[in-house]
């Protein structure tokens, strides 16, 4: 059992490496437009950051939180988003492929259906936020080499639960229907929480953002485990991450049952 | 006279009804402001909650961070409230149906505004009452009911300066054909240097007065900053320069239009 999980495991990871390298090439064949997604990215983002310099400035913490643990979170953040929208670029119109029937293509093909609508699609903005977390990570003065492991897991952790939250969000559409807006802004919600530190919100609303909206896992357990790196910090941030994303896979093998297709004719090349 | 009005009042009014049966977007911009307002709440009451933050002591501090929710809550409504007019001509332009909306005997761009206006006024109506509900929940306060007044009567009119602006931006397409990178930089700019979540007054000296300087800041600091310091005096300064903000803003785009014509005119539809 254990053995043909961890076979199909290897061969979907393979598979998966494949698609996103061919889309990567796509996407670097058109260098204006790739270049032009990154920058506006990059700049997109040290603007919204500003905020918290522009706070720290003034006020010195929020909650016990600097601007070093603020670039750290923001860092692990954008880094998360960045991976999952360049590697798993296709997550952002999943519900609108289920709603409108448009997996049939891909349950022709005898590889995972999932791996494939995830893969479909790179998102080039998402190296402007890679670039982003790389920068901070290196400005907050909170990464040493010895770190360095901690900061992968804590990056890996975020990049997994941003994508399983995707496939929860969007795999609403398999019992509902047309829910494009509402997954979409589920999974914003999540990446809106996750760029807030936890010191702010109260118990009840922490609840909601380990469950509904997964912040915790994304970004405060992850940072927590840079942070103050501990055995019990990478327990809880790995275990978070790979049972949400358990899970998400699960829900979506569930609704994949209850897939209808869209009955037309299409040819992929 | 009243027939050259009326056509475009009913392009507004038509626009205004249709608007009204896209639940799923108002409902999405509803619960974004709910959230936004959440999380920047607990952002202000962890600052001024702390022993250490400046000129913070137990009522007086409850009672700024109230105010900065209030703050927040009518340039939220402002920007919130923006229809996406610049992605409605980027698409007429590149798709070409352009060419077949000039040979309407009317303006182009007047049409385009008159529908952006309709629109505006409904998600200003519709988000208004949610935007005082949350606001007065979140903040724990109510604010001071001639402050409201004339932050919103200011807002109405910056809410106007901004669609022309987005229509300038759209009316790019005539060139660029794809505007989002110029509207990503002028919507940053206007969230840094407007004061979209933290009003100027927290910024650093130097930010501050660079801010003060450019039109950004009366378009979303001015009205901010009047729902808790209402002066009528200033609500007037505020009118007259959104107005000559508004008559440039106008005569550009009448520019970008008249010469984008001439574009197309050269290159075909």
């Amino acid at each position: 059992m254990a053995q043909t999980l961890l076979r199909r495991l290897r061969s979907n990871l393979g598979f998966a490496s494949e698609l996103v390298s061919r889309q990567l090439e796509a996407s670097f064949a058109l260098r204006g437009a790739f270049w032009l997604s990154v920058v506006l990215m990059f700049v997109n983002d040290l603007i919204f950051f500003s905020t918290w310099w522009i706070l720290m400035a003034r006020f010195g913490h929020v909650g016990g939180w600097r601007l070093d643990d603020m670039m750290c979170l923001y860092g692990i953040t954008a880094a998360g988003y960045g991976l999952c929208v360049v590697v798993a670029g296709g997550i952002s119109d999943l519900s609108r492929r289920i709603d409108e029937g448009d997996l049939d293509a891909f349950l022709t093909q005898p590889k995972s259906v999932l791996v494939q609508a995830l893969a479909s699609r790179t998102q080039p903005a998402g190296w402007g936020d890679i670039s982003v977390g790389v920068g901070l990570f290196a400005l907050s003065g909170k990464v040493q080499l010895e770190t360095v492991p901690a900061l992968l897991i804590g990056v890996l952790c975020a990049f997994t639960t941003f994508v399983a939250c995707g496939i929860v969000a969007h795999s609403l559409a398999f019992w509902f229907g047309r829910t494009q807006t509402i997954s979409r802004a589920l999974w914003e919600f999540t990446l809106m929480f996750s760029m807030y530190p936890p010191a702010l919100f109260g118990s009840g609303l922490r609840l909601v953002l380990f469950t509904l909206l997964p912040a915790g896992l994304v970004s405060y357990l992850p940072v927590e485990l840079l942070l103050h790196p501990s055995w019990g910090a990478l327990g809880a941030a790995l275990g978070g991450s790979l049972a949400y994303a358990a899970f998400a896979v699960w829900l979506f093998e569930q609704g994949l049952r209850r897939y209808a297709s869209g009955n037309r004719f299409t040819v992929r090349g | 006279m009243s027939g050259a009005y009326g056509k475009y009042l009913a392009i507004a009014r038509a626009a205004f009804w249709q608007r009204l049966s896209e639940r799923a977007a108002l409902i999405g911009r509803i619960a974004f402001y709910c959230l936004i307002l959440l999380v920047f709440s607990c952002v202000w009451r962890t600052i001024f909650s702390a022993p250490d933050a400046p000129g913070a002591d137990g009522e007086q501090a409850a009672q700024r961070a109230g105010d900065y929710v209030w703050y927040l809550a009518l340039t939220e409504w402002i920007m919130l409230s923006q229809p996406t007019l610049y992605l409605d001509i980027e698409s007429d332009v590149r798709t070409g149906d352009i060419a077949y909306q000039l040979a309407r005997p009317l303006s182009y761009v007047g049409g385009k505004l008159a529908e952006g206006i309709g629109d505006l006024l409904l998600r200003m109506l519709t988000l208004a009452p949610f935007g005082l509900l949350f606001a007065r929940l979140f903040s724990g306060q109510w604010a001071d009911g001639r402050g409201l007044a004339l932050a919103a009567l200011v807002g109405v009119a910056a809410a106007l300066l901004l669609l022309l602006c987005y229509a300038a931006i759209g009316l790019c397409a005539f060139w660029l054909h794809d505007c989002t990178p110029v509207y990503l930089v002028w919507q940053k700019l206007l969230f840094v240097l407007g004061g979209l979540m933290v009003p100027l007054s927290i910024y650093p000296g130097w930010l501050q007065t660079l801010a003060r300087r450019l039109p950004f800041a009366s378009m979303l600091y001015g009205p901010g900053q009047l729902v808790s310091s209402p002066d009528a005096g200033r609500a007037l300064e505020l009118l007259l320069e959104l107005g000559a903000w508004l008559v440039l803003a106008a005569l550009l785009v009448l520019g970008l239009e008249r010469r984008g014509r001439r574009v197309l005119e050269l290159a075909g539809g």
